[in-house]
């Protein structure tokens, strides 16, 4: 089992991580709309992939490898700063008042 | 000369990618050669190089500053959503934003949906329309901030 200081740090990591993608999930529960909860996703789940990308690179085979979770990140922020984006566009387009929408 | 300049830096950029993707298999990069060259040209078809060319040390500090500013936007949500409370007022709010068309406006709104409170909504023209968690918060004055960052990124 991991006993050094560094893989202590790196669960550490790990779990805060899951933490942060636990709370945007509850996000999806607690918020009101729509907006309201992509604000909730995004925001939790970027701080959450870094928590566990930080926490991984320092266990990789090799600089490549530790690119390769870098780029994972940019392109999952990349992707969910469009898809956040494109979705709140959507429900713009289809709520007049601006105000609250879709409570489910 | 601006054209083979932007070609060789995508190619590099490519390279540096494919070379990440492929985790540094040797057997991968003869293919890697071969593809980021024809893959920067085909990009130069569809995205012709833009006058507008990042500086590297303001793209470092706007780096850094997303990155805080993205932490501080986790911590942010969290806290809102931890608290029995729920303290949100969530409305919307429109930006006129002087940055030049074209990437500089585009990483304003995506930087924008990453940053705390704010969700870039739609993209008119100059204007921007956020939608904001917590309207009461100084929202404009951080999205200067913001703005002001990447306008130095981009020096006219």
């Amino acid at each position: 089992m991991p006993d050094s200081p560094l893989a202590l740090i790196q669960a550490f990591m790990l779990v805060v991580g899951c933490l942060f993608f636990l709370v945007g999930t509850l996000g999806l529960f607690r918020l009101p709309d729509t907006l309201t909860r992509i604000h909730a996703l995004t925001k939790a789940d970027n701080l959450g992939l870094g928590f566990i990308v930080l926490g991984l690179l320092p266990s990789v085979a090799g600089p490549a490898t530790a690119a390769k979770i870098l780029l994972i990140w940019l392109v999952a922020l990349a992707a969910s700063a469009t898809a956040a984006h494109l979705v709140g566009r959507a429900v713009r387009a289809t709520d007049g008042s601006g105000e609250r929408e879709d409570r489910a | 000369m601006a054209y083979a300049g932007s070609a060789a830096i995508r190619t590099a950029l490519l390279l540096l990618t494919w070379w990440a993707l492929t985790e540094g298999d040797p057997a991968a990069t003869g293919f890697g050669l071969g593809a980021a060259p024809l893959v920067a040209l085909l990009s130069l078809r569809f995205f012709p190089p833009s006058p507008l060319r990042p500086q590297p040390v303001a793209t470092l500090v706007f780096s850094g500053y997303f990155f805080l500013r993205s932490v501080a936007a986790g911590v942010d949500v969290a806290r809102r959503l931890l608290s029995p409370r729920l303290p949100i007022s969530p409305g919307y709010v429109s930006y006129t934003t002087s940055l030049p068309a074209g990437s500089p406006r585009w990483l304003l709104a995506n930087t924008l949906s990453l940053l705390p409170g704010t969700l870039s909504v739609t993209l008119h023209g100059r204007d921007i329309e956020l939608h904001c968690l917590d309207t009461t918060m100084p929202v404009s004055e951080d999205v200067a901030r913001t703005e002001l960052r990447i306008a130095r990124m981009f020096p006219q």
